[in-house]
């Protein structure tokens, strides 16, 4: 018998993503949902003398490329490119299976507090 | 010259704050019962002016009508600002629910649609073990000086912490905007449904 697994969901931003988008993203996406947060030359596009962007679209452009890779060091996302045109990449982050890790207990955190502070 | 208030004095500023309240409650569709506190909050304002009244200029009642229409125009305008702030108009709790149903609104109100969980407080058991759940599981993936800040920002305000040994103010305002981020991530924080919707 065939296992059924739920529908991948691919979502493009119609407009420029902010990190704290890709953030929530990260954390709503099933493993196989692909988000394309940027489209261009990244590395450019985030250099003044070549992007066409402001100075607070390229902050923010490359506070978004950051944290891409920051999920993907965390074992969150899987990244990769899809090349669309020459000097024209769709930038994808994958999500994958949530890492697990033994919870942290909030209360022994606030009994070692009042120490601590 | 320092003005005396003799008893037909208080008369006078009495009934011309009672009068005003009258129609500022009216005007701004509050319960009865808000017209007391209305005429105190104006009265209050009036006796602290009163000292700069000079009898010389004019009557008691036209000084007091004026100061009294522009405390009612600043009440009037913090209650409509806190009614923009709230989404629509407030209605006392006390008041009928509905035209037919003559309960009080609090007892027509459910917790859910309480200001409380408008503002995001977890109201029945299982949501709030549900919270708590959702918050272990996100701080087990911070290193531990992000959990100790964490921990401490759930008690002290950054004041403390500053003297407490977590770094000047901007760091740690710093590490607070790069938890957020690491949080939401992480589940804690605002949906990707609530973002991109906007």
């Amino acid at each position: 018998m065939l296992m059924q697994h739920p529908p991948f969901t691919t979502v493009r931003s119609i407009r420029p993503l902010t990190e704290i988008e890709f953030a929530a993203w990260v954390a709503q996406a099933v493993p196989g949902d692909r988000l394309e947060y940027h489209r261009g030359f990244l590395v450019l596009d985030t250099f003044a003398l070549f992007t066409k962007l402001d100075d607070r679209g390229r902050t923010e452009l490359a506070k978004l490329g950051s944290r891409a890779f920051w999920a993907a060091e965390q074992g969150l996302v899987h990244l990769v490119q899809q090349r669309i045109a020459p000097d024209q990449f769709a930038y994808i982050a994958v999500a994958r299976p949530k890492p697990k890790a033994a919870a942290a207990s909030l209360s022994e955190l606030l009994l070692a507090e009042p120490e601590a502070a | 010259m320092q003005f005396e208030l003799e008893p037909k004095h208080v008369h006078i500023i009495t009934s011309e704050a009672a009068a005003v309240a009258r129609r500022l409650q009216r005007r701004l569709g509050l319960p009865v019962c808000e017209r007391e506190d209305l005429a105190q909050d104006l009265l209050v304002d009036l006796l602290r002016r009163l000292p700069a009244y000079d009898p010389a200029k004019g009557g008691l009642g036209a000084f007091s009508g004026l100061i009294l229409r522009n405390q009612a125009s600043r009440i009037a305008m913090k209650i409509m600002r806190e009614r923009r702030a709230a989404g629509g108009f407030t209605v006392s709790l006390d008041a009928p629910a509905a035209e037919d149903d003559p309960r009080p609104l609090f007892e027509a109100i459910s917790d859910t649609q309480g200001l409380a969980a408008w503002h995001g407080q977890h109201l029945s058991e299982a949501e709030k073990q549900q919270g708590r759940i959702s918050i272990e599981t996100a701080l087990a993936q911070l290193p531990h000086c992000g959990q100790r800040l964490c921990a401490a920002l759930s008690v002290n305000s950054v004041n403390t912490l500053c003297k407490g040994g977590f770094g000047s103010r901007s760091a740690i305002y710093r590490r607070i905007s790069e938890l957020r981020v690491v949080l939401t991530a992480h589940g804690l924080g605002a949906s990707w449904d609530d973002l991109a919707a906007v």
